[in-house]
Formats: structure tokens, sequence, C-alpha cells
């Protein structure tokens, strides 16, 4: 093995000792004494309007942006949106692929010069070719998003259904299980961890994606937005829209979160008694 | 336990055995490969592939020569992407070591930067693209800048994963040799982070080169991405894909860079060189011994 990691998970162990509550309020003051000392300086006048608005300038452009004119809603819909067709199409791809090259070793052998290749270029180069290609609409956004986040899905799903546990491996063989119950019950749950792992890369992937080729040549989406804001020195509604960014990739990053939690139960204890009970209760019936 | 999110090239490669077998399998590689652009060539000659989607390979070979050796235009840009890249790799990677170093030694420290790492994770940090360039103008700064914030969290958190997670029957052990906190630190971290950490560098190289392309597709006038950009909105596709195939090829080469650094750096992986480094301090502990 020789990447690992890129996940602020496993950010080590919490074993301050203190209680829960007092802590959240230690961030909580933390986060405003930060806040206060910057926008205090923004009220003695110490900051360049251009460079660095005050945070209440900012707030007010957020709630501008979002309740009052709302013209971000649209925006904020458009790149949702092709960021995650881009990532649903980009994962079919992966996944696709991933599973002919398990199935087939000449097929493996025979793509893996271009899938180094690709791992080592920076996929976000090929914009110009795919706007081109693909036009200034909606598609080269899609196309974009699925360019800049197959590649996760389909490493992380070789590598999971490759290195199966071989004691695992050799029980079910001596249970006489057929390939499909092998399959299904052995080499797609072990390797479901690193298959949402690589879920989470890729949805944020797609995100970039959208956004970059959104930069590049577009009419409408959040990133033109923060273009357009910045290109105008309208710092504080550029900081409201990265802001606004940041909400998106929360949103997309907590959906990924459930969707571990609910797949991968056997990982969390609590989780995994929990169904175990249910499983049992179903049994007994 | 650090999980493992991140899969692995090297799954692919398929081991063979002598190096005979290893020649063939490289011959058919590439029978293969000149089957494929064979096949596009005679597409393109017939006129089913559009020269504006996908230009012949002949007319892509001969842009190369072009601007490498007729024009040599490409050198300058080059230089320039590579210089923001490795800049940035360098500000980033200080930025993402040190932050780690200080978030492995003190518990209240990553307790308080956490929330924030979290929000940066899922932020696609690229967006602050334009910002950057509002703030820092349309020269080298605002690339470097760019490239060092989208590659500064691979280097971050491989850091603080391997300063973490060391083995806990070795630091019992370091600790009933009553090994201070910093000998804690250098003799069993630091080497533990070493491995995990080259990893991250070589995430961030790849992604400081993205971060330098994008700032300079946002705005810029020399480097591979206005290059790129100009060929495609001149739609002179051979110039696009002569350029997309030099930055794959000169991130291919800054790869395999990283990749022999990697080799001698963590040394105690490869058996060889780990036998040959053993071998040295033998003898010059023996030599030690001698004069004495």
């Amino acid at each position: 093995m020789t990447s690992i990691a890129s996940d602020s998970s496993n950010i080590g162990p919490a074993e301050l000792q203190d209680t829960g509550f007092k802590r959240l309020g230690l961030h909580i003051l933390i986060f405003i004494i930060i806040i206060g000392s910057w926008e205090l300086a923004g009220v003695f006048n110490q900051l360049n309007d251009l460079l660095l608005p005050a945070p209440s300038k900012i707030i007010v452009k957020f709630v501008d942006l979002w309740f009052i004119k709302g013209t971000i809603w649209w925006h904020f819909f458009v790149t949702m949106f092709e960021a995650t067709a881009g990532f649903f199409i980009g994962v079919g791809i992966g996944m696709s692929l991933a599973i002919a090259a398990v199935i087939s070793p000449i097929f493996r052998r025979y793509i893996s010069p271009y899938a180094i290749a690709f791992n080592v270029t920076p996929g976000i180069a090929v914009t110009p070719l795919i706007i081109a290609w693909f036009g200034f609409g909606w598609s080269s956004k899609i196309a974009m998003a699925t360019l800049v986040c197959f590649f996760p899905p389909f490493i992380n799903t070789l590598t999971g259904l490759l290195y199966t546990d071989e004691d695992a491996t050799e029980l079910f063989k001596s249970m006489r299980a057929n390939k499909n119950q092998y399959f299904w019950k052995l080499q797609l749950p072990s390797a479901m961890p690193l298959i949402i792992a690589g879920f989470k890369i890729a949805l944020t992937g797609a995100l970039i994606g959208a956004v970059v080729a959104e930069f590049f040549s577009a009419s409408e989406g959040i990133g033109i937005l923060m273009q357009r804001t910045s290109f105008k020195l309208d710092i504080a509604g550029s900081i409201a829209t990265l802001l606004s960014m940041s909400l998106m990739g929360l949103l997309f990053f907590s959906i990924m979160e459930v969707l571990d939690y609910k797949v991968i139960f056997w990982k969390r204890d609590a989780r995994m008694q929990q169904i175990s009970k249910k499983r049992k209760a179903a049994w007994r019936m | 336990m650090s999980a493992i999110t991140e899969g692995d090239v090297t799954a692919l490669t398929d081991d063979a055995d002598s190096s005979g077998q290893r020649a063939w399998i490289i011959t058919k590689h590439l029978i293969l490969f000149a089957v494929l652009i064979l096949l596009w060539e005679l597409a393109a000659r017939a006129g089913w592939a559009d020269p504006l989607m996908f230009p012949a390979p002949l007319g892509i070979v001969k842009q190369i020569w072009f601007i490498y050796v007729v024009q040599q235009n490409v050198w300058f840009h080059l230089y320039t992407t590579f210089a923001e890249a490795m800049a940035g790799l360098f500000f980033g990677s200080i930025m993402g070591i040190g932050l780690a170093t200080a978030a492995a030694l003190s518990l209240r420290f990553r307790e308080y930067i956490k929330p924030y790492i979290i929000v940066i994770e899922a932020t696609p940090r690229i967006a602050v693209g334009p910002l950057f360039i509002a703030w820092l103008g349309f020269g080298f700064s605002s690339k470097v800048a760019l490239a060092s914030l989208v590659c500064f969290f691979g280097p971050f958190v491989n850091t603080l994963t391997g300063l973490l997670n060391v083995d806990d029957e070795a630091e019992e052990m370091f600790r009933s040799m009553r090994a201070t906190k910093w000998q804690t630190f250098w003799g069993l971290r630091v080497p533990n982070s070493a491995t995990i950490l080259m990893a991250g560098l070589k995430l961030g190289c790849s992604s400081a080169f993205g971060g330098a392309l994008v700032a300079e597709f946002i705005s810029a006038n020399q480097g591979m991405g206005v290059l790129m950009s100009r060929y495609t909105y001149t739609l002179n596709m051979n110039g696009a894909f002569a350029t997309l195939l030099s930055i794959t090829f000169f991130a291919f080469l800054l790869f395999k860079i990283a990749d022999v650094i990697d080799y001698y750096t963590v040394y105690w992986r490869s058996d060889s060189l780990m036998q040959a480094k053993s071998k040295k301090r033998k003898a010059a502990f023996l030599k030690a011994i001698a004069q004495n």
C-alpha cells in the first residue's frame, strides 16, 4: 500500500477531559473572539474593503444573496445539478470499468498504463478541450465533473475488490460458495468501506470540476457568480459566495457521512448492535 | 487505526516473474497502443473523426515538434507553470506539515482547529481562485497562492495521521525506557510518519499542478493553462492536444521523481537499501570501537 489517508475523520482520538458542553462553549467562544476582533478592526477602519471586508458586511451580502435579492438560488441549483449529474455518471463509468478490470485480468493489464497516466494528469487541465467539445452550456460542466470524479471510485473499487481477506476466501471456498455468493457476500461487503471512501472523494471532485468549468466559461452557476463578484472587486459578495460554496460542500459531505453510516454499519459498534438486534428479532419471528 | 481511503494504482500492475516475460508484456502493450493510434489516424484520414474534435495523431505529433523545436514557445510557459506549482507545493507543504506538527503535539490545538479543517476540506478550495486573483493580481503570486492552498491538505492530513497513529507497543517501549516527549517525537513519531507523509506530498504535487493551471485559466498571460486556452479558443485542436500531452508527460515525470525521492528517504521500506544502510552503520560502529 503506498498511498493512504486524506480524510479528516481520522484526525486522531479526542481525549480532552472537558465535558462536551464546556468544550462546545470554548469552541464558540474562540470563534466569537476571532470574528469579534476582525469586526472591531473593521469598525476602527483598519480594513481595506477591497482586501478583507468586515464580517458584518459579508453577512449582509450573504443575506442579500440568499433572501433579499435571491440571486444565488438559481446559480446554486445549476452547479449542484451539474456536480450531481457528473458524480453519478462518473461513478457509473468508474465502477463498471473497475468491475470489468476485476473480472478480467487481461483487461486490467491493458488499461493499467492509461490509468497511471490518467492518475498523474491533473484532470482539470482538460477543461478547455471539454469546453470546446461540449460547448458553453451545462453539458460541458457535467462532462468536466464526470472526468474529474471518475478516478477515485474506479481505483478504490478495484483495490477493494482485489484485496479480499485470504482466510475468508478460503472459508467461502471450503463451504462451497458459488461465484455469486462469493461476490455478493464477501467481496462486495469487504470492499464497501473503500468504495464509499472513493465516493466521498468523488463528490468533492465533481463539485470542483463543475466550478472550474464554470470559471473557464459559463453563463450561470455558482462559479460564474464568484468570478463576477470578485472581478467587480465586490470582495464581500465574493466571500459570501465562497461561504455558500462551503455550504454546498458540507451538504455533500454530510450526505456521504450518512451513507457511510447506513451502509457500513459493521464499522460502528452502536449501529452494529442495533442491526443485529433487528436481525435477531426478524429471525425469531 | 487510519482508514485507507485512497485506492492504490499498484493494484493494476501485474507481477511478471522473469524479465523475458516482462519484455513480452511490454511489447504487447506497445502493439495495442500502435493499433489504437493507427485506427485513430485512419479514422481521421477517412473523415470519420471530426478534426475539430479529434485531430489526427500525426498532426498532434507535428504540432509537438513545432512547439518544442521549431517555435520553442512552450518552454517558457512550461517553466512558468512548473515554477508556480513547485513554489505552491513548497509553501503548501510547509503550512500543512507545520500545522500538522502543532496539532500532533497539542491535543487542545487539535481540538480547536478540527471544525475549521472540516469546513476547509468540504469547500472546493480551487473556488477561491478568483478571489486570490482579485487580491494578488494577475501575476505569479496569485497562482502560487492558489497552488499552495489547493495542495496543503494532502501533506497536512497525512502528516497528522502518521504522527498520531504510532504503534502502541513501540510507544510503550519508549515510555518504559523513559524517553522524553521530544525523543518520542523524533525517534518514533517522525520516522513513523515518513512513509505516509511522502504519499501526501505526492498527492500534493499533482494538486499543486492543478491549482496553478486553474489560476492560469482564470486569468494570466503566461503558463501552460494560458497556452492551452489560447489554442482551444482559436480551435487549434492539434495545439491543445500537444499542450495536454506535455502536461501529462511532465506531471508523470514529476511523479516519478517523487517516487525516487520517496524510495531513498524512506529507506527502511526497501530491503536492499535497508541492508546497505545497516551495513554502513555497522562499519561505522566497529570503526568507532576499534579507535577506542
